[in-house]
């Protein structure tokens, strides 16, 4: 199931979006770049509870926002070097992911994803309206310039750059947990939970730690996200990044290991390639998913139950 | 603040607007209950329902009543396309596939909409809305009260449905247990299509009744779909009963948290007591003990 070398193969997007930043191009290439590069990290956070654990999560933005906005108001109000502040951010968001993760894991799985969803939507409201701290819809502007031990950016390729370091450094945690005990505990946990408790793992636990790990990467994205459009409002906790993350994961396959990352950044370039408008993505979203959905729901149901069956 | 007359508004008030609950969230358990499905698409069927409304209404030029009587059958094809399309082909699969294939379905729905209709809010006047009249010092308009009664009609109508028709019969059947239904010959996907068709008409007669309330937007799905999961849950998954009760709960809660704080708190006070019944009783309030 894992290549040889998954250290080595995964760099093909950095390569990649360093050999087209090193031609050159305009602003706007740029960008969706480092887009795309925040949303590799978004769908290795929903790939590691919906691929290795089966859970589907609607509650990505929740962590992406939380992360966004605790980043905000570090930055804002205390002006702390940005490497701290992503540490301080990484620790509140996995505790956030504890918090939450603990009444939702105990829920059957359809209940697991109407509340992870509504978790998502309960913040989006308390951003609206917890106007003395986060100045509801009127949003935060001006978000300052990340500075990392004295050393500030504001231009593009100097983003891509620290973009690309974080996906390099979060996609080989992932591969890294993949390829441990906790990682095969992750598998038979998804394999078969029973099964797994049988042998000895704390099922909950391991689903636990894995949820808050999922929160503590989107915190991470938030982060990043917050400090590269320099302004966020209540939308950030918006549906919209989890129907975003959905295409990019399933599609892209949510039982393979690159599928997510490929999925990430080609559902955020072909979209600016063909130029849709959001409303007529978002319809030829529905209909390549509702497609893949009848066709072949793998990495979902077909694969997980011919994994069963191997077993 | 204490005013008793206030207090009796706010109830009426949360009365009507929890019967309403009620009757959109019965789609959405019904669908549960029978297939142990569960439709993300719910809450964009609802804005679709009152999106037809106001073409009916605005474009053709059709009065309310007319205009409910032809967004209605249009909803009942469009729940057969639900049941088509995302439900029958995922019975036998893991269940978030369904739950992709529907979230899929609304995000084909609400895109259709912003595109046809536009994303500003737009309004549907009917003449029950300025009609008012005053019994004992509380005030009763219109509209709210052919809410109540259309909700309360249509929950007496489908429970007589349920209870007494062949295929009310077979629902509770498959709810009851699939594998035994198929064994004494029920069409599995004859009842699949029923249930799923009963559970969006519903949908589309709260959502054609509510409309004239309030403002319409291509993303207010997204509120009612919240709501819905939360009277669902209180309620218990799969239970009708439950649901009229968690939704007119919800209702008279919403009504006075609005009434003497915001609409904020009700909406946070929602989720709260969904996290609380989930914590204490994890199947709802009537979960398992009453099923469809």
């Amino acid at each position: 199931m894992i290549p040889r070398s998954p250290y080595l193969i995964m760099l093909w997007w950095p390569i990649l979006a360093l050999a087209i930043a090193s031609t050159g191009p305009s602003q706007y290439v740029l960008h969706i770049l480092i887009i795309a590069g925040i949303y590799v990290i978004l769908a290795q956070s929903l790939h590691l509870v919906l691929g290795q654990l089966g859970l589907l999560s609607l509650g990505i933005p929740a962590f992406f926002g939380i992360g966004a906005y605790a980043e905000t108001l570090l930055s804002v109000h205390f002006g702390l070097d940005s490497l701290l502040s992503l540490v301080l951010v990484a620790g509140i968001t996995f505790v956030s992911g504890l918090v939450i993760g603990v009444p939702s894991l105990r829920l059957s799985s359809h209940s697991f994803v109407i509340v992870t969803l509504s978790f998502a939507m309960l913040l989006q409201v308390i951003a609206f309206h917890w106007v003395d701290v986060t100045r509801g819809a009127l949003g935060f502007p001006d978000i300052p310039a990340p500075s990392v031990l004295g050393f500030s950016w504001t231009d593009k390729t100097s983003w891509l750059i620290a973009i690309l370091i974080l996906d390099v450094v979060t996609f080989a945690a992932f591969i890294r947990i993949k390829t441990s005990r906790f990682g095969r505990a992750l598998a038979a946990t998804k394999g078969n939970e029973d099964l797994a408790r049988a042998v000895g793992f704390s099922t909950f636990r391991v689903k636990l730690l894995a949820f808050a790990i999922s929160g503590t990467l989107a915190g991470i994205a938030g982060t990043a996200y917050a400090h590269y459009i320099t302004f966020i409002d209540p939308n950030v906790f918006g549906f919209s990044v989890t129907e975003n993350l959905l295409i990019m994961v399933v599609l892209g396959g949510s039982g393979t290991v690159f599928g997510p990352m490929i999925g990430a950044v080609v559902f955020t370039v072909l979209p600016e390639l063909l130029r849709f408008s959001p409303e007529f993505r978002s319809l030829l979203y529905g209909v390549l998913l509702l497609m893949a959905m009848l066709r072949f729901p793998l990495g979902l149901g077909e694969l997980t139950s011919r994994f069963r069956r191997k077993k | 603040m204490f005013d008793p007359l206030f207090i009796a508004q706010l109830l009426l008030n949360g009365l009507v607007v929890g019967a309403a609950y009620g009757l959109a969230a019965i789609g959405l358990t019904l669908i549960f209950g029978v297939l142990e499905e569960v439709n993300f698409a719910h809450g964009e069927l609802y804005m679709l329902a009152s999106y037809s409304l106001f073409a009916a209404v605005s474009f053709l030029g059709l009065p309310y009543g007319m205009a409910v009587l032809l967004v209605l059958p249009i909803m009942a094809l469009v729940g057969f396309g639900l049941s088509q399309a995302a439900i029958l082909p995922n019975m036998e699969r893991p269940f978030e596939v369904t739950v992709l294939s529907t979230l899929a379905v609304a995000m084909i729905l609400q895109s259709i909409v912003r595109l046809t209709a536009g994303s500003t809010p737009v309004n549907v006047d009917t003449v029950f809305e300025t009609m008012t009249f005053e019994i004992a010092g509380i005030l009763f308009f219109g509209q709210r009260v052919l809410i109540l009664i259309v909700a309360l009609l249509s929950i007496i109508a489908f429970a007589v449905f349920l209870r007494y028709s062949r295929i009310g019969l077979e629902m509770r059947a498959v709810a009851q247990n699939r594998l035994a239904c198929q064994m004494v010959g029920i069409d599995l996907k004859r009842i699949a299509n029923w249930s799923v068709v009963c559970g969006v008409v519903l949908t589309g007669i709260a959502g054609v009744t509510m409309a004239p309330l309030f403002d319409l937007s291509p993303d207010m799905g997204v509120a009612i779909v919240f709501k819905s999961f939360a009277v669902v849950i209180i309620g218990g998954m799969g239970s009708a009963f439950g649901a009229v009760v968690a939704g007119i709960l919800l209702g008279v809660v919403e009504a006075f948290t609005t009434g003497y704080g915001s609409v904020a708190v009700s909406e946070g006070l929602f989720f709260i007591i969904m996290i609380l019944v989930l914590l204490i009783r994890p199947h709802g309030l009537f979960g398992r003990t009453v099923r469809i």
